[in-house]
């Protein structure tokens, strides 16, 4: 499902603004990443994209949806948030439960709900704790209990604030399987996040804010070459990207295979 | 300062005065709600007391905003109560089997008044004191630091509970929770958002218990603190006359209604 913002405003108060002119399209099953510093503006873009802030100028569809036509509610059946905290929405007595609670809403039957349950609980690998109480789970899996109650509300569209927070590095590495299948299966994603490997590892798209607007919006090799544009944004490239850098490597390597290989190449030139 | 506090910071004479002379006129301003008889004096007592200091601090609109949805909920459940239930009374409105009773009404409106005068007292401190000014100088006059910090998380709570609800209320309707509509979809709503603002509460006391302890809460140490409270020298003064008037009128008010 298609998402597009065209020429986004949008102020707390006259003299916090937050939002200057954003105009985005994001095509089904693209994986973009939205970084840059704190009060770049980037929480409040991802909550215009489900309608919680609506555009005080310009207009944000979601499909053919318009934001300012539907309640949040009515747009989580085309956009699932999954907000950084987990503790914001846990209440059920179970797991399973409590990922079954976005399903009902949207009027899933039983049988849907459970087989949606299933598949969110597989996705996020805590199947076996579906009748765990999610308080009595640490809080890196309460995190991917609420990433299971959005992917099992099946919206075509799955936002992520901060979800590498507290993860350790297999839960990242699960988060980065569950942006590729999502992707595979023709669902949007789209996170926000300063884990810039995290980005740079799993998005193929690289949005870049700072003060409100967006500087730079293109793949990770791209984005992660403008110096002077994520010195603006106060973001720092990935480390193997500057450690080739440094090297005088040819490209961006992102990856230890393309930084080997670079510098297969570099040594071959030499 | 926190978004956790109603603190509005301002440069007025208000905000000013020493704490403890805030605190003296919030104090003598609840008193003197409790003991006014009739049904209007409270009215006054909100629009020609507490409406000039609140425009004084150049916060009228801070203050009605913060007063009125604290203020109406007891109103309107006042007059349903009161007013439908006052046992015998002279009927004014009769719907079916109910009847509004003219002297519940009038009570309503006595407490209302009342409730109104104490709400504004309390948020008017708030707005205009920065509640570790106001705890610095309690410690300052011997208050338990341990007593303090009780009295600033109470302060606290109401604004960290709006912020917190607000973002919970956020996540569940990002999950398909409509939270707007009729009565029952509304009652419907209030477990999943009560549920995690208790949980996450009960959550974060644990924490919190465990930073203080981290920065040495319960160290018996002379304290010392990084905001200097200055104090008019005709403040003690205003702060005794408060004290005086209210405890005569307060001595009236037991005189008239022991007569």
């Amino acid at each position: 499902m298609q998402l597009s913002l065209q020429d986004i405003h949008f102020a707390y108060a006259p003299d916090a603004v937050a939002l200057r002119g954003i105009t985005l399209r994001i095509a089904p099953g693209e994986q973009v990443a939205i970084i840059g510093a704190n009060g770049a503006g980037k929480t409040t873009l991802i909550k215009q994209m489900n309608g919680l802030l609506k555009p005080q100028q310009g207009q944000v569809l979601v499909g053919d949806w318009d934001t300012r036509r539907y309640t949040v509610a009515q747009m989580a059946r085309r956009v699932g948030l999954v907000f950084q905290n987990p503790d914001d929405q846990l209440f059920k007595q179970t797991v399973a439960d409590e990922v079954a609670f976005g399903p009902r809403n949207l009027g899933f039957d039983a049988a849907h709900t459970a087989r949606a349950v299933t598949a969110a609980l597989e996705a996020v690998g805590l199947p076996d704790v579906a009748n765990a109480h999610p308080y009595d789970l640490p809080s890196s899996q309460r995190k991917l209990v609420a990433l299971a109650t959005i992917l099992a509300m099946e919206t075509p569209v799955v936002i992520m604030d901060e979800p590498t927070i507290g993860q350790d590095g297999r839960g990242v590495q699960r988060l980065g399987e569950i942006v590729a299948s999502l992707s595979e299966n023709g669902r949007t994603v789209i996170a926000i996040s300063h884990d810039i490997d995290f980005c740079a590892d799993h998005f193929t798209r690289i949005v870049v804010m700072a003060q409100g607007k967006i500087i730079a919006d293109g793949t990770a090799e791209i984005v992660f070459s403008q110096a002077e544009i994520l010195a603006q944004a106060s973001v720092t490239a990935p480390q193997i990207a500057r450690l080739g850098a440094a090297l005088g490597l040819p490209g961006v390597p992102l990856h230890v295979e393309s930084f080997i290989a670079a510098l297969r190449a570099k040594k071959g030139e030499t | 300062m926190s978004s956790f506090t109603l603190y509005q910071p301002r440069d007025s004479g208000l905000h000013r005065l020493h704490p403890l002379t805030k605190l003296t006129l919030t104090l003598c301003g609840v008193a003197t709600a409790v003991v006014l008889p009739g049904f209007w004096p409270n009215y006054l007592l909100f629009a020609l007391f507490l409406l000039p200091l609140a425009a004084w601090g150049q916060i009228v609109c801070p203050l009605l905003r913060a007063v009125w949805p604290i203020w109406w909920p007891f109103v309107l459940s006042l007059f349903l109560v009161q007013g439908l239930f006052w046992p015998g009374g002279t009927p004014i409105v009769t719907l079916g089997p109910l009847s509004f009773k003219q002297e519940g009404v009038l009570f309503a409106t006595a407490m209302a008044g009342r409730i109104l005068v104490l709400i504004g007292s309390f948020l008017l401190l708030s707005l205009a004191t920065r509640p570790d000014a106001l705890m610095n100088a309690l410690t300052a006059r011997g208050l338990s630091h341990k007593l303090a910090y009780i009295i600033l998380a109470a302060i606290q709570i109401v604004p960290r509970f709006q912020a917190k609800a607000e973002t919970i209320t956020a996540a569940q309707q990002s999950r398909g929770l409509e939270t707007q509509g009729n009565l029952l979809r509304r009652a419907r709503a209030l477990l999943p958002l009560l549920g995690p603002l208790i949980l996450s509460s009960l959550m974060d006391v644990e924490e919190r218990a465990i930073a203080l302890e981290a920065r040495g809460f319960g160290r018996r140490t002379l304290r010392t603190s990084l905001i200097l409270l200055s104090e008019q020298p005709w403040e003690k003064g205003v702060r005794a006359l408060l004290l005086l008037a209210t405890a005569v009128l307060i001595l009236a008010r037991t005189v008239l209604a022991l007569r």
